[in-house]
This record gives C-alpha cells, structure tokens and sequence, in this order.
C-alpha cells in the first residue's frame, strides 16, 4: 500500500463485482470506492456478502467478476504488508503463549523481535492482559482471544484496517475499550472498513458506509446522506396538551408528554411548530433531529428479515 | 522481506515443536529404550565374561581319563586334575563328592563329545566345568600343532580380503553398494517420522482459523516452504537424538555390547552413485512432501487426513515386495514400473542405485521427474492453502477450486 496508486483510484476500488458460488449469486453487482484516511461502514443483513466481498477484496476468494483493488491493484499477500483484517473467523495458534504468537506476527508484519515484543507487553498492559503473556491462547477466555487477535491486527501501525464484526463476543466494557482503539487508529492517519451491527457505533466513528443488499448497494454515501435518502428529519416533542392530527406530520410515536413526529414531504418544522402552537399544544422541547442508522436498518432490512423468519 | 519471513516462519514452526515437552517424550522414547537395553546388555556382558573368565582359571579338583591322547598331564595339572585310572570309579568318586568333577575325553573329540561329570553348583558355576575341559583340550591340540600361526588358522581366525572386477576395473562389491542404500534408509525414517507432521503442517491453521490472519500477512507460498524446511530441521533432530546412542554405544562399548566389527574404512564412495542416491533422497522428500502438505490443505481435519496417508506408505514399502526382482532382473516390467512411477519411483531407484542397476540415463528421467513433480505438488499446496483452507469445515473438491480459479 505504500507504492504508487494508480492515478485518481481511491485506496479501496470495487467495480462490478460478482460472486457466484456454485449456481447461487451471492453478490450480484456491487461498487463502491473508500478513500485513504476516511473510516467507512460495511452494512448489510446477516447473510448479505459483506464477508464474501471483503474476502474477494483480499485475495481469499477469487471473484467471479468485477474489479476489487486495494492501492490501485489486485491485493497480493505481500510479506511485512501494512494491513491489518480481522475476520469474522477468528482464530490463532491455540497451543502457543501468548506473547510467542504475537512476536510472530509482529516479525511477520516487518517488526524486530525486540519492537514486536516491545509492542506486544505495552499492548497487553493496555487490554490488562499483561499476566498472560506467556499463557497459551486455549487457556484464555474468548473475550481475552479477542483482546489478543485485535492486538495482531493492529500491530505495526496498519495504514488499511479491515475489521469484520470487530464488537463480536465484547461485553459492553470491552466494546468501548475496542472502540476506542480503533478511534486512535483512525487519528493515527489509518483507514478503516468496518463491518458491524453496532449502528450507534457507525454514527459516531464513520465517515460514510454502504448498504448491501441483494447482493448489491442500495445505500452508498455519509452517513448525513444515508439518513436523508431513507429516514429525512424526525421531530422529538415534549409537550403538554392533546397532539393533534395534521396533513402536515405523522406521529411515529407518543405517550402523552413525549413523542417523535415524521415531516411529510414538503413540509417545514417550523410549519410543524405554528401548527402545535395553533392548536394550543403546550411545546415544552421542539428538537428536529435526523432519523437513526439503527431505524434505517430496520426499514431496509425489516421485510427482508421477517421473509427469512418466514 | 521475504527471506526475513521465510527465517520467521521457520524458526516459529521449528521452536514451537522442539520447545514441547512431548516432542522430547517421543523423540527420546526410543533412544532411552536403546539405552536400557544396552545398558542391561553391556552389565550382563560384563558379568558372564568375568565369570567365565574366573571359570577359565577356576581352580577345583578333578580327574580325567583321555583316549584322544590330546591332554597332556602338565596342562591339566596347571588346572588341578590328575588321571583316573577308571571312569567308573570317577563318577563313582563325583557322586560321593570325593572330587569335584571327572572328564572323560573321546578318541576323536571332533565327532564324539566331551563327557562332563560334576558336582551341583548352580546353574551359573556349572559352566566351570564345560569352561576347564575344554580349554585343555584346546591347549593340547595347540600342543600337538606345536606353532600358534596354525593354531589360530585352525580356528579360522584368518583375514581374507577380495577384489572383483567390473568392466576391466576394481568394483567395489558389497562395500560400494552400502553406502547409496543409506540415501533410502534415511528417506525411509524421513517419511515414516515426518510423514503425519507433513499431512499436518497446513490443518493446524484450519482447524484454529488463523487461515485468514495468514493469507493476509504473507506470501503462502513462504508459509508453506518456511514449514517444510522446519519439518526437515526437525527430522534431522529426531534422526541425531535417534542415531546418538547408537554412535556412541559403538563407538565407545562395541566389545562390550558384542556389536559387529565393521571397518567403514573399507565403504567404497562412487561419486555417481553417490550424487544420484543425495539426488533421488531430496526429489523423493520433496515429492511426499508436497503431496501429503497438499493433502493436508484440502481436508478439515486431522482425522480425515490419516485415511490419505495410509496409501502413501504402502507405496512406499511395496518396492520391497519385488526386491528380488529388482535384484535379479532390473528390467522386468514390473521394476520398470516401480522405477518410473512417481511414489514408488524413489525407493525403488534408490535401490536400484545402490545395486549398480541403474543407468545415469535412467537416473537423469527418474531424478527429473521427482524434481518436476515435486514443484507441481509444492505449488498445488500453496494454491490449495491459498483457495481452499478458508473452506474450514468441508473437504475441498480440487475441481470445484480450479474452476474458480481459471474462471477469474
């Protein structure tokens, strides 16, 4: 990643890209571009090829069609690469210590024993793992495996960081810790392809994500755009009084002190607000707010998943 | 970087199996094993030769009667016996215990037998007896010869060396055939040791899933030569821990172990054989290698891997099945085959080699086809390691990732 990208390609290219297994199309033509530095969210349902595309984008799988480039060229294994990809399958060498499998990994990704080890015992402090160092992987909890797989991954200051489902098996202590570590990455100039199912988490450290779905993007761009194209603005109300029917809103939700209202089309909050006040609504808060990635994710999905439960 | 990483991995993959316990376990099994029973060989050794030592010169009472007219009455005097007029009356004697034995030597000792009469003393001082009329009997027929040179030839410890000739030149005979045979020996406790590690090597990142970290930090191709060059460190381990107590036993105890003489400065070194033996010993390896690392890439788990290693092995060993043949006619269809076929071809080259049957220009097909198939395993490895180990839980079906591989 640190050689010349061919002109004007972002560091990520997907273009076309199809995956067929056998007779079923898993990913029917998708395209979508991440630019160096930004931290970008790969979205989609259980099941929808976000795994598959990520692994087509490292080489793991071929594709059937399409263009997948990582630095403007087809992504080669290179030796002492700056990547850094934990997978959704997690796994390290379960009968060696701690500490020995990370040094490897270390020396793998171009660090002296001495740095890989150096980095190792300052990670493991960090994570409070620093007494299993010389403890096997198998004799770790699954979480503590996580902490140890995560470390690999970002060891040596990865400038591409590919996280599949990073959150999976954290409590939410562990999460936050995760979360955070992933922040500095990005401060750190790194970027980030997240796949995750933690929307607030997308909201708060992504740039701009993507949507699969049906084997294609039904969703490309910000969030800020994402949430305009699908959900717009929402009103959050605190009030006193009856909430009255109006051509000019529909109330997604109320309880009688509190409730959440969707502009129709066209309409202004502020039309909204003249409209409360006309009809003698005591408005104690008026917030327009835009709607939630998580409340887009249902409505996109919601169908989707209730014919599967089908 | 590159060869920084080939060193990572071969020190990681060679470390972490001689740095466990339970390689040693295995590795020393049978070197202890060695050793104890050397051990139990070298005292037991120690103990009968002391004691027939002492038997030798043992001194008791006895007489004798002798109509070989071989024992001369000095030389049984030196021992403590005295003539008996009567063979009666001296196992008479033996049976009341007046002496302690009476031997009664045959006219021909060569075809008659010795008679021994003696007191019980346990089975062990027994011997005695047997010890002391035999040895008189000896020093009486090295009397008679009357020279120690025919003496000793009478015994048959003479040195006899012989020279054959082959094409008008010295051939060496057996001693230029031992030394290629050691090629197949050492292919032999190669594959039969490294053979499961090989089949292995590649199911452990399966089977933890760190397929996927690998595929995405290095070359597959480093991966898999960094693992067969540390399955070779670790064979040769094995072999040194295995061949040590042997070495030293021989070197150090071979009279007490009663282990054969051998000059090994009698081995004869061919230059061809020798080449072509190291030749065929590293296209075999290399040939299993690839094919049982391959194997290892393309199925789930250690216990589906061992229903493919079976066959390996028979291979291997059939070759000894037509070893007659390969002896006596080298050209039988049979051993032709054997030579050419690519997993029976090693052994059976090899042998081949080392009994001079085998023509350079049969050496030069036989090696190149070994070399050249042994790359095309080696790769099919790496590639099945690359697009086929993700597939974690299932058996890969080669097809099915060629096809996707020629259609991108």
């Amino acid at each position: 990643m640190d050689e010349s990208t061919a002109v004007g390609e972002p560091l990520v290219h997907i273009r076309n890209f199809r995956m067929d297994f056998g007779s079923q199309t898993v990913i029917r033509d998708l395209s979508f571009d991440v630019h160096a530095g930004e931290t970008f969210g790969f979205l989609g349902s259980n099941g929808s090829g976000k795994t598959t595309t990520l692994r087509a984008l490292l080489g793991i799988y071929q594709p059937t069609a399409g263009v997948l480039h990582i630095g403007g060229k087809v992504f080669e294994p290179r030796d002492g690469a700056r990547l850094g990809y934990l997978p959704e399958e997690r796994g390290l060498y379960k009968r060696e210590p701690v500490l020995d499998v990370m040094v490897y990994f270390g020396r793998l990704k171009g660090l002296s024993r001495d740095a890989a080890a150096a980095w190792s015992r300052t990670y493991l402090e960090r994570v409070s793992l620093a007494d299993k160092a010389t403890t096997r992987l198998d004799k770790l909890s699954g979480g503590q495996q996580q902490k140890i797989q995560l470390g690999v991954t970002i060891m040596n200051d990865p400038e591409l960081l590919i996280l599949d489902e990073p959150t999976q098996g954290f409590d939410p202590v562990n999460r936050r810790l995760l979360m955070d570590i992933i922040d500095e990455q990005k401060r750190a100039g790194a970027t980030v392809i997240m796949v995750t199912h933690q929307m607030d988490e997308v909201e708060r450290l992504c740039d701009r994500v993507v949507l699969l779905k049906d084997g294609t993007a039904e969703a490309y761009g910000t969030v800020e755009d994402v949430q305009d194209k699908y959900g717009g603005t929402v009103v959050r109300l605190l009030y006193a009084g009856p909430l009255p029917t109006s051509d000019l809103f529909d109330v997604i939700s109320a309880d009688g002190s509190s409730a959440e209202l969707a502009p129709r089309a066209g309409t202004d909050e502020t039309e909204i607000l003249r409209e409360l006040l006309g009809h003698g609504v005591a408005v104690r808060s008026f917030t327009p707010a835009r709607t939630s990635l998580e409340e887009i994710f249902l409505r996109v999905y919601g169908n989707q998943n209730e014919l599967v439960g089908v | 970087m590159a060869q920084h990483n080939l060193g990572t991995v071969v020190g990681f993959e060679f470390l972490r199996v001689v740095t466990k316990k339970r390689f040693w376990f295995a590795a020393l099994a049978v070197p202890i094993a060695l050793a104890a029973v050397f051990a139990l060989v070298f005292i037991s050794n120690s103990s009968t030769d002391q004691t027939a030592k002492a038997q030798k010169n043992a001194q008791f009472t006895f007489t004798y009667t002798d109509e070989s007219g071989l024992v001369t009455t000095a030389v049984a005097a030196t021992f403590g016996g005295t003539s008996a007029a009567d063979g009666d009356q001296a196992v008479a004697d033996v049976k009341n215990g007046t002496v302690d034995a009476y031997f009664a030597y045959p006219a021909d000792p060569a075809t008659q037998p010795v008679r021994v009469y003696g007191v019980d003393r346990g089975i062990f001082e027994n011997g005695k007896y047997d010890a002391v009329a035999r040895q008189i009997l000896v020093a009486g027929a090295q009397q008679t010869i009357g020279s120690p040179a025919l003496s000793a030839m009478a015994q048959g410890d003479v040195k006899i060396t012989s020279e054959t000739y082959k094409d008008g030149q010295v051939s060496g005979g057996l001693d230029t055939v031992i030394p290629p045979l050691l090629f197949l020996l050492i292919f032999y406790i190669s594959i039969v040791m490294l053979g499961n590690q090989m089949l292995n090597s590649t199911l452990e990142e399966k089977e933890n899933r760190v397929t996927e970290m690998i595929l995405t930090t290095m070359n597959p191709t480093t991966l898999i030569v960094g693992k067969v060059i540390s399955l070779f460190m670790v064979g040769a381990v094995q072999m040194i821990t295995f061949a040590l107590p042997v070495v030293i036993g021989y070197i150090f105890f071979r009279s007490n172990l009663n282990l054969p003489d051998v000059d090994l400065s009698h081995l004869v070194l061919e230059p061809q054989a020798m080449v072509v033996g190291f030749l065929l010993l590293l296209g075999g390896f290399l040939l299993f290698t690839g094919t049982l690392v391959a194997i290892g890439a393309m199925v789930p788990t250690v216990k589906e891997a061992g229903t493919y290693f079976a066959p390996l092995m028979i291979m291997i060993f059939v070759p000894f099945y037509v070893v007659s043949v390969i002896v006596s006619d080298p050209h039988a269809v049979i051993v032709q085959v054997f030579t050419y076929f690519p997993y029976t071809a090693s052994v059976t080259a090899m042998l081949r080699n080392g009994l001079g049957s085998l023509t350079l220009a049969e050496s030069g097909i036989v090696i190149v086809e070994l070399f050249g198939l042994g790359f095309v395993a080696l790769r099919l490895a790496v590639y099945l390691f690359r697009y086929g180990s993700i597939e974690y839980s299932k058996k890969l079906a080669l097809r099915s990732v060629l096809r996707r591989k020629s259609r991108a």
